[in-house]
């Protein structure tokens, strides 16, 4: 039961869940969700592949930058998110257009 | 046995808190389905032995992200108040409607007959090797940071340091000149 594929099969159904989450929200902090839904999916191939195919340790310092890169991420998108709020009052993505005209 | 009812456990909680998040409809409930999304790939990480990528997991994702996406919740009120745009035009829900839901499903099932194909030549073709025991990742992930990897290492610091700094000035509160 604890194969490779079985690993490849859940991050594939993370990234898909991501996928559909960023496309379908039009709220800026759940389409932030479907980021790390999908930076999941990513670091959870590296781990099994680690295990599986090459076993060097590689593949586990590769999850710990992507979650210090999603950390990053995370704080600078929340703030903007925030500060988006202070001078629209919404934070609708289709509102954001101040960079259109 | 005890790992594959680990196994079962984590991957379910891991689907079912992904397809929760698609399905809900409150941004709250998201944030917790979300939460338990990633308890269940800390899980995961335990099954495939890198006890310290799962305890990072625990501590940066679930205790630190996701408490960071709920503050950022409560603070913008999470209300679409106009349903109207600067057009008079009726404005998608904050949480999608059909339409973006139809887009998105689309866009997923390309994604799905793309990745299967690589995936399933994958599978066909993979032989079973013999998977080394579980024995502690601690001290050889101590060691790579600073030899091996001390680049990214430094970079990942300037990058944090960067993104805190940069944080705080974009939520800064600015006088009206």
């Amino acid at each position: 039961m604890m194969t490779l594929s079985s690993y490849l099969m859940i991050s594939f159904i993370l990234f898909l869940a991501g996928i559909v989450v960023m496309i379908a929200r039009k709220n800026m902090i759940a389409m932030l969700l479907g980021i790390e839904l999908i930076l999941n999916a990513a670091a959870l191939n590296f781990v099994a592949y680690t295990k599986f195919v090459n076993q060097n340790m590689d593949g586990h310092i590769f999850p710990l930058f992507i979650i210090v890169v999603a950390a990053a991420e995370a704080a600078v998108g929340l703030a903007i998110v925030i500060r988006f709020y202070q001078i629209k009052e919404t934070i609708h993505i289709d509102d954001a257009t101040q960079l259109q005209s | 046995m005890f790992t594959n009812i680990l196994f079962l456990m984590s991957a379910v909680l891991t689907v079912g808190g992904a397809f929760a998040v698609i399905l809900t409809k409150n941004i709250m409930h998201a944030c917790v389905y979300l939460l338990s999304s990633l308890l269940g790939v800390a899980g995961l990480y335990v099954t495939l032995g890198a006890d310290f990528v799962a305890a990072t997991q625990l501590v940066v994702y679930v205790g630190g992200i996701v408490i960071l996406m709920v503050f950022a919740v409560l603070l913008t009120g999470g209300s679409d108040a106009q349903k109207e745009n600067k057009f008079g035009l009726s404005k998608i829900p904050l949480m999608g409607n059909n339409k973006t839901y139809t887009i998105a499903w689309i866009t997923a099932f390309v994604v799905f007959m793309t990745l299967i194909k690589i995936i399933s030549n994958i599978i066909k073709y993979y032989k079973e090797t013999e998977v080394s025991a579980y024995t502690a990742t601690v001290e050889k992930i101590g060691m790579l940071l600073v030899t091996d990897h001390v680049l990214a290492f430094e970079i990942s610091s300037v990058l944090l340091l960067g993104a805190l700094v940069g944080a705080a000035v974009i939520a800064r509160p600015r006088k009206r000149e």
